[in-house]
């Protein structure tokens, strides 16, 4: 087989088992399109925030959900992305292909210097060491006053060549290409030799040494690769935002980020975006719900968004993902289902 | 830089230190001993804070706040195990993670709904407003070093319930078998709930006595949760020995190097910088002598399983 139709083969194949994730991506092509003639631009901002908040999503997702490594601090990596731009700008490097490139080789670097000290450990150990680094850069940047500090530093869109992002719909579909590229990457990597071995040591590490590899290796390469999709996912943040400043690695989008992907579906390539589209929608429907119902109320909508996520733990298994495979189930094989509960 | 500043310092070192202990002990018990990760525990400072600051403000007894909020915050946490926790104790560490987050956004709002956004302040009554003079002539806030006692009896009080007690036998059998432990005839379910409530209460004791310190306000918790999390990794979970060691030492490291950094940072560059980096910097800390110490004992100082 030559080595073109093997990788259409894969590609066809990794389309139709991920066929929810590039629907998802077909939609955001479309939705512009619909924000044009419903005339809802502020959406389109909606769009693109949920499109980056997955892409972060989908990085971590290869190393909590793949991977079986619980990253408390990947926002960290969105920080160091977003403050490439920053920092460069500030230096007089305004183009932003290099600013992609800066990222990438940064985060990648601190992706391997945290991942090689945080890999020693497991378990709750892991997660809060993972979270000590970010704490630290958190802290690193607030002390940085030259960057702005604590209240951040704003961003001139960085030159992308032809590509003028303060065209907004530019600026959208340079996110959406990235999306894609970043779904179409992790789906290679997933079932590459590599993603199967990382896999494989999430549900027997054991197993793996045995076998006569190293788990550790495969595990700092996966978590390299998610750092750089963070910080790639970060270096157009601070190009939508025009704006960075430390709450951008606050741990509570750690968090969030987990969130997201565990209300998504872990391990899945679908999972984070879904997780991402609903929390997102949720985070801008919930005051305008409330608004409607008890206008006095509609800045607390944290009170009904809290109790949700209990809820989608205490009642969802797998996520949304999950969800909507197991109703799938049920509509072709309905005996099942019930034999099952 | 004298001598009674160094000193005043490292009583507030110490006062900073106890008072964390009380929340990583609360976090020994239940993440450590019970394997539940759980990220609200900031919440239970918080209601216990404004539980204290509340009542006495009805009330205007300063004593009789506290008094009566430790029930407050015991109960809290009962109630909150029998109602939410106990269903998540079998579920993996991520869904508590998950759980456990929507609880904190939950309280944090329901607190801003109830009491406002702003903060509460609450007056400290006459007999404890004054000085002390714990050397001849450095006086020193007659409440911080209040603080650093009820701190410290707590201490033992917990050392003494869990390693001399009936009790304390339960909790350390119950954490290393619970299975057996059961079947031995001990009501684990009760037990843990127990478990919870003392830990959500010591939290809360912590927020009553940081009421008067700091602003009571919503989200008031979660630094705490945070130091308090780097508190039993670098004791070694599951170890009140260990966290009670830890929580010393890092509101000794934290703020003696609030103080003293940028002091020190001055040496090197220039004050303005010094004193924008420092104490960030000194913040950093922290989190850096977490991650030494896993690097070199990947389980803690004190680790309490094998």
């Amino acid at each position: 087989m030559s080595g073109l139709s093997h990788f259409l083969t894969l590609a066809s194949d990794g389309m139709k088992a991920n066929r929810l994730f590039w629907l998802l991506i077909a939609g955001f092509a479309l939705f512009p399109i619909f924000t044009h003639f419903a005339d809802l631009p502020f959406w389109n901002d909606v769009a693109m925030r949920i499109m980056l908040l997955g892409m972060a999503a989908m990085g971590l997702n290869l190393v909590l959900g793949y991977g079986g490594m619980v990253s408390f601090g990947h926002a960290a990596f969105i920080g160091i992305g977003a403050y490439c731009v920053g920092i460069g700008e500030f230096y007089g490097l305004t183009n932003g292909w290099a600013h992609i490139l800066l990222g990438i080789v940064v985060c990648g670097l601190m992706g391997l210097v945290i991942g090689y000290l945080a890999l020693r450990t497991s378990g709750i150990y892991f997660i809060m060491i993972t979270l000590a680094f970010a704490q630290m850069l958190f802290f690193l940047f607030v002390s940085l006053e030259q960057f702005g500090g604590d209240d951040g530093m704003s961003i001139d869109r960085a030159e992308f060549g032809l590509i003028d992002l303060y065209d907004p719909l530019r600026l959208y579909f340079l996110i959406w290409v990235a999306l894609a590229l970043v779904g179409l990457g992790l789906m290679f990597i997933v079932h590459s030799r590599f993603g199967v071995t990382l896999r494989a040591i999430k549900s027997n590490e054991s197993r793996i040494e045995a076998m006569g590899l190293e788990p550790l290796q495969f595990k700092i390469t996966g978590y390299v690769i998610s750092a750089v999709i963070c910080g790639l996912a970060g270096v157009l943040f601070a190009n939508w935002q025009e704006y960075v400043s430390p709450d951008i690695m606050h741990w509570t989008r750690s968090g969030e980020l987990m969130i997201i992907i565990i209300l998504g579906g872990l391990g899945t390539l679908a999972g984070p975006l879904l997780g991402a589209i609903v929390f997102l929608l949720l985070e801008e429907s919930l005051p305008i719900m409330l608004d409607t119902v008890a206008p006095a109320y509609a800045e607390n909508w944290m009170i009904l968004f809290g109790p949700l996520l209990i809820m989608v733990v205490m009642f969802g298994r797998g996520g949304l993902v999950g969800l909507l495979a197991a109703q799938r189930q049920s509509k072709n094989n309905p005996k099942r289902e019930k034999v099952g509960q | 830089m004298t001598f009674t500043l160094i000193l005043e310092q490292t009583f507030n070192g110490l006062q900073a230190g106890v008072t964390l202990f009380l929340v990583a002990a609360g976090l020994t018990l239940i993440l450590g001993i019970m394997d539940f990760v759980f990220l609200a525990h900031g919440s239970q400072v918080m209601i216990g804070a404004y539980a204290a600051a509340a009542i006495t403000q009805a009330t205007g007894n300063f004593y009789l706040g506290i008094l009566l909020a430790v029930p407050v915050t015991f109960a809290s946490g009962y109630l909150l195990e029998y109602l939410i926790i106990r269903h998540l104790y079998q579920r993996d560490h991520m869904e508590q993670v998950l759980a456990t987050f929507g609880l904190i956004l939950f309280f944090n709002e329901a607190i801003r709904v109830s009491f406002g956004p702003a903060a509460l302040f609450s007056d400290l009554p006459p007999s404890l407003s004054g000085f002390v003079e714990i050397l001849p002539a450095t006086p020193y806030p007659a409440y911080r070093l209040g603080v650093i006692i009820v701190g410290l009896l707590c201490a033992v009080g917990i050392h003494l319930l869990v390693s001399r007690t009936r009790i304390g036998a339960m909790v350390r059998a119950g954490a290393n078998n619970p299975e057996m432990t059961a079947a031995l005839g001990i009501n684990i379910k009760i037990l843990f709930r127990f478990i919870f409530a003392t830990g959500a209460c010591l939290a809360g004791v912590a927020g009553m006595m940081l009421g008067p310190l700091t602003a009571v306000q919503p989200g008031m918790g979660e630094p705490l949760l945070i130091l308090s999390l780097v508190v039993i990794i670098i004791g070694g979970i599951g170890s009140v020995r260990g966290a009670f060691v830890a929580a010393i030492i890092v509101g000794l490291v934290d703020t003696l190097g609030r103080v003293f950094l940028p002091a020190i940072l001055r040496l090197f560059v220039e004050q303005a910088t010094a004193d924008g980096a420092g104490p960030a910097l000194a913040s950093m800390l922290v989190y850096i002598l977490m991650a030494v110490v896993l690097i070199f004992r990947p389980t803690g100082l004190f680790p309490a399983k094998g």
